[in-house]
């Protein structure tokens, strides 16, 4: 239903429908280049057959030995293309690619706590939570959801060469670590 | 004393510039010279601690002495790479590493910084040159792939005729094929490999690399590859194979929209060409009845989890019309029929369906009672879309005849009375979230903007802001609503609403490059900076900073991707910084930022020489077009233009054309003022000169250049602007021959320079030798010139009468139904008009020069001007000042009020609200109309005399 194709450094100038999204952060270029120049092979983007741009993920390889792994540093679909399952698809290529070429043993991806939207959306394409970390959306103070909204959710879903399955727990949200253990 | 010892001087230098305390550097540098007085290292140091404290003058002379001699040692070199990348010489760094590497042929590392200092400067040729000797002497095969990028950017080069480009590719070729490691190891250089035969057409040779195992593997996991991998299957004309390949794709569940293309256009492969055969006919119309029973299994199969065979059958449909395979649209509005039914309720429906509307009579009334058929909804948000696709689909059908003032009544009572429904679906939503009926909302405001369009009647405008504004209540993330509010208010001339909504939107970064045109296009009509309100000025140099992070930052990762081998990544990056870099909205900003920069500074000789050599600059570059214009939706009606063109302030942006034509009029006024000629400006410049554009027409001498009109670039200028152009270069053929006449010579402005520079710096000017220049230069500035002067004209009548023309338009406006903004162009370019003309006026205003010259009468012919213009600003102050008056009072509130009757009926959107919103529009327009009215006075009063 649309175009999956690598992002290009050209597309920063026609992604405005996604990015004039609030929850959507616009970063200076040398971060989408750096990106491009490191992990051009885990950042896509989804084209309307018409030509628009969709969504992007943005994605990198990090991690020593057994923590070897592919993770998602954005994905994001503008407003007029959501329910389209193209986050979805997007992530599925992201770990295929992490799995392909980079042979990680896992996935993983950050996200708030009090986002019951997206940890659904996430479970439902088969990642987990591996552990709680705390104040790793910083300076936002206490908000009315209390610690869950500045506490995130560090989730992992494991790829072929993990076949114990190590990289993932069921204990997951019971296991908290500070932000400083992460960065 | 040892080198450990000097070692231990040179620590604190670098502690200092690392600390940014430019001062203690210099000191230090200065204490250690004193020792050693050859040492480059420290004056490498001192020229960078002196280019960080802005002392670029001195700095450039001990760059000068530097790179007299040849420099090698490592510390050296990286200090002036900094040096020289603060002073904007990439051309001295190239040097600088030439002779370095050409000393040590046997440094690799002198190689690479060879390498990448020619890629600062995109000299592709000498890159491909570097990376070849370095393959020659460090026998690494990545050299071998640096040359082969060398040779294709400078084959891509815009300069590069067609010829050359070839050969270029033919060079790459031999590069790749000779190097002996096959291309495969990599998947970049696989990758740079296919570029090379796409672009050669060997086939063959494709062929063989993407049929191997490893071809295929490699395709199969990276994207950028099978794209071009599928790019050379379309040039062969491989149409079937791929279609094939895309249905074993699809069938392994795949759904890639790229997959689909191939399979329907695998279905018209017979067809494709000028003479098509009726037996390819019948073939084809076979293969459309094989891919449509493709497609309606698949879409069966995935159901309303996916969109895409459905998609491709609509697809499928169309073409088979189009291409006269199938003799009426039936079947084309069947699979329409079925797609909404099925996907009525996504967003993107009606982007999906919009392509198919345009359809002959007897099928397009089929779809019209379809749609009419469809009953409106609310129970579920599915449900709300539905309508609201349903209401999109039927205004972009309207015909011409069905458009009228009443059926656009009708319409917005539609629309809002279905907007106000569904808001309740989305009454429990958090702020942070988009209402699911804004559309509909913004479908109210195409209503409006149509019939504003069709009237010209502005209370429609306002109808339409305050529906807007109502829905931001509710949604107040909505862009979309608040780009269409900032255009709206820009029209309507309350230009501090428009600046509240563009801000409120957060545009960041290289936004600020695509988007900036919203609040910038012509923003001299709204500016206060001759009031000293420097809003608008602070707003163009905010939204300029991402060009000096793109020339700061870019070049450094074309560099790493290099250095990390991400070839398929270069050019992107390379083009990526080529269009920031010479982006028409950068200097579309840059101009409207001197236009006001005038209003508000000194008008003197610093102003006059920096833009001049600024605006040059501008005028030599090949521009690219970045601003997005598809941020405003548009479901007008196919008969009328977008709600982008329509909602443009005066009917147009300001593109190329625009640019052209008020740089050539800067520049002209500029050069005249100026004593700045060729040769004083080589000595003054600092830094490079920008790269020129290849364009035949920039290769002409500049004052050929500055005469040229074309009518297409003529189009992008309103009637008004139009007017000052003409003037403009009345004004400047009229008083250039006494300009040229009176310009002291250059040996008299580098003396002067000199003067001032040494009372700066207490150095001379570098590379300026006075005597050799001109041995008679008199130190008091004007010579008599031996030639005759040129006799005294009087003005041209265009150049005599045109304030008087600008109020008589003025006055017509006022008279006539027209908005705030177009009185404020009139006036604001009148207001322009007198400024230019004391910038071409400057130069007759030193006595001495009129006495000389004996230019009396020209003076009195200009005094005479300067006067009548004078008093036609202040005629026109005054009236802005009543109008602002008029369109703050309580009156115009109730008119605002009472012409917003359509939409008060209904129950939210009551009386106080809508006199929130008046309230606000008044004082808005008041402020603007003062302040533009007060700042023409406070010119007159500056420049008046």
């Amino acid at each position: 239903m649309s175009v999956l194709r690598p992002f290009k450094a050209n597309d920063l100038f026609r992604f405005n429908n996604i990015n004039l999204d609030v929850w959507t952060e616009t970063y200076g270029i040398t971060f989408y280049l750096t990106y491009l120049q490191r992990w051009s092979d885990l950042c896509f983007t989804q084209e309307s057959p018409r030509g628009r741009l969709q969504g992007y993920i943005l994605g990198k390889a990090e991690g020593a030995q057994a923590e070897w792994h592919g993770h998602i540093t954005a994905v994001s679909v503008a407003p007029e293309y959501r329910r389209l399952s193209l986050a979805r698809n997007m992530c599925q290529r992201l770990e295929f690619a992490s799995d392909e070429i980079y042979k990680g043993y896992f996935v993983d991806l950050y996200v708030r706590c009090n986002n019951a939207l997206a940890i659904n959306m996430y479970e439902g394409m088969g990642y987990s939570v591996y552990r709680r970390v705390r104040e790793y959306y910083g300076n936002l103070g206490v908000g009315k959801d209390g610690r869950d909204e500045e506490d995130a959710f560090d989730m992992r879903k494991c790829l072929s060469r993990d076949v114990a399955q190590r990289s993932i727990r069921s204990n997951g949200r019971d296991m908290i670590v500070s932000a400083h253990d992460v960065m | 004393m040892s080198e450990a010892a000097l070692e231990r001087q040179i620590r604190p230098i670098y502690d200092a510039l690392d600390h940014g305390s430019n001062k203690s550097a210099i000191n230090a540098c200065n204490k250690v010279l004193k020792k050693y007085t050859n040492n480059t290292l420290v004056k490498a140091l001192k020229a960078l601690a002196l280019t960080r404290s802005q002392k670029v003058e001195e700095a450039l002379v001990l760059c000068d002495e530097i790179l007299a001699t040849v420099v090698t040692d490592d510390s050296t070199l990286s200090v002036m790479t900094h040096v020289l990348k603060g002073l904007a010489r990439n051309s001295d760094m190239v040097a600088m590493f030439d002779n370095a590497f050409k000393q040590q042929p046997q440094s690799e590392d002198l190689g690479a910084q060879t390498f990448f200092a020619h890629v600062r400067t995109g000299n592709w040729k000498s890159c491909q040159q570097v990376a070849t000797r370095m393959h020659k002497q460090f026998q690494e095969d990545r050299y071998v792939y640096w040359a082969v990028t060398g040779a294709i950017l400078q084959a891509n080069d815009l300069g590069t005729p067609p010829n050359i480009r070839t050969l270029l590719y033919k060079l790459a070729h031999r590069h790749v094929t000779s190097c002996p490691t096959p291309s495969y190891m990599a998947v970049d250089r696989f990758h740079l490999h296919l570029l090379i035969l796409q672009e050669l057409q060997l086939w063959d040779e494709a062929n063989t690399l993407l049929e191997s195992d490893i071809g295929k593997s490699i395709c199969s996991a990276s994207l950028v590859c099978n794209e071009t991998r599928r790019d050379i299957w379309r040039k062969r004309g491989l149409y079937k194979d791929e279609g094939e390949r895309a249905q074993e794709k699809i069938k392994n569940k795949d759904r890639n929209w790229l997959e689909f293309v191939s399979v329907v256009d695998a279905a018209f492969a017979s067809v494709q060409g000028p003479d098509v055969s009726e037996e390819a006919k019948s073939e084809c119309s076979e293969n459309i009845a094989r891919t449509r029973g493709f497609l309606n299994e698949i879409a069966e199969l995935d159901g309303s989890n996916n969109r895409s065979a459905s998609l491709a059958l609509l697809e499928l449909e169309k073409n088979a019309f189009s291409h006269g395979i199938s003799s009426d649209e039936s079947a084309l509005v069947d699979s329409m029929e079925n797609y909404f039914s099925q996907f009525g309720d996504k967003a993107c429906c009606f982007e999906d369906l919009r392509p198919c509307v345009d359809l002959g009579a007897d099928a397009k009334s089929r779809w019209i009672s379809f749609l009419a058929s469809q009953e409106p909804s609310f129970a579920t948000t599915g449900d709300l879309q539905r309508v609201i696709n349903v209401r999109k689909l039927q205004r972009i059908s309207l015909t011409a005849s069905e458009l009228s003032t009443d059926k656009e009544l009708q319409l917005v009572s539609i629309y809002i009375e279905e907007y106000m429904a569904g808001l309740e679906l989305g009454s429990n939503l958090p702020v942070t979230e988009l209402q699911p009926a804004d559309d509909l909302a913004i479908l109210v405001g195409h209503a409006f903007v149509s019939l504003w369009t069709m009237t010209k009647d502005e209370s429609y405008l306002y109808n339409a802001a305050v529906v807007l504004e109502f829905a931001l209540t509710r949604s107040r993330m909505s862009f979309q609503i608040r780009l269409l509010l900032v255009r709206i208010y820009r029209l309507l001339g309350a230009s501090s609403l428009a600046l509240d909504h563009y801000r409120a939107i957060n545009i960041k970064q290289v936004q600020n490059d695509t988007l900036s045109h919203f609040l910038l296009t012509r923003a001299l009509t709204f500016s206060l900076s001759a009031t000293g309100d420097l809003t608008y000025p602070s707003e163009c140099i905010e939204s300029s900073q991402i060009y000096v992070s793109n020339s700061q930052d870019t070049p450094d990762f074309i560099i790493r991707a290099f250095t990390s081998e991400k070839y398929s990544q270069i050019p992107e990056f390379v083009s990526f910084d080529d269009k920031l870099e010479n982006s028409l909205q950068r200097d579309v900003v840059k101009l409207e930022h001197v236009r006001m920069r005038m209003t508000h500074e000194p008008i003197n000789s610093d102003l006059i020489d920096m833009e001049l050599i600024e605006l040059k600059f501008v005028f030599d570059r090949f521009h690219h077009d970045n601003r997005d214009f598809g941020m405003l939706p548009n479901y007008q009606p196919a008969c009328q233009s977008s709600l982008n063109d329509q909602t443009l302030m005066f009917g147009n942006s300001t593109g190329q054309g625009w640019l052209w034509y008020f740089i050539k009029i800067y520049i002209r006024a500029f050069q005249h003022a100026s004593d700045l000629d060729d040769i004083v400006e080589e000595k003054l410049l600092i830094g490079d000169r920008p790269k020129k554009s290849p364009e035949p027409e920039v290769q002409l001498p500049l004052r050929e250049r500055l005469a040229i009109r074309k009518p297409e670039e003529a189009a992008e200028l309103t009637a008004d602007e139009l007017q000052l152009m003409e003037w403009a270069t009345a004004v400047s053929d009229w008083l250039e021959p006494y300009h040229d006449h009176t310009r002291p010579p250059p040996a008299v402005v580098l003396a002067e320079a000199n003067k001032q520079n040494e009372l700066r710096t207490g150095l001379p000017l570098r590379g300026v030798d006075l005597k050799a220049l001109n041995g008679d230069a008199h130190a008091n500035g004007h010579s008599k010139k031996d030639e005759e002067a040129p006799p005294v004209k009087e003005p041209p009548q265009l150049v005599a009468q045109f304030f008087e023309h600008m109020h008589a338009r003025f006055v017509q406006l006022q008279q006539s139904q027209c908005l705030p903004s177009d009185l404020l162009h009139v006036a604001t370019l009148t207001q322009e008009a007198f400024l230019l003309f004391t910038v071409e006026s400057l130069r007759f205003k030193t006595a001495s020069v009129v006495k000389i010259y004996k230019l009396g009468a020209l003076v009195q012919s200009l005094k005479d001007i300067r006067l009548k213009a004078c008093a036609v600003l202040k005629t026109m102050s005054n009236d802005l000042l009543k109008m602002g008056e008029v369109a703050g009072s309580a009156e115009r509130r109730k008119c605002f009020v009472e012409s917003c009757k359509p939409i008060t009926d209904s129950p939210k959107l009551h009386h106080d609200f809508v006199l929130n919103i008046a309230k606000n529009v008044g004082e808005s327009r008041k402020k603007v109309l003062e302040g533009v009215g007060k700042g023409m006075v406070k010119i007159c009063a500056n420049y008046g005399q």
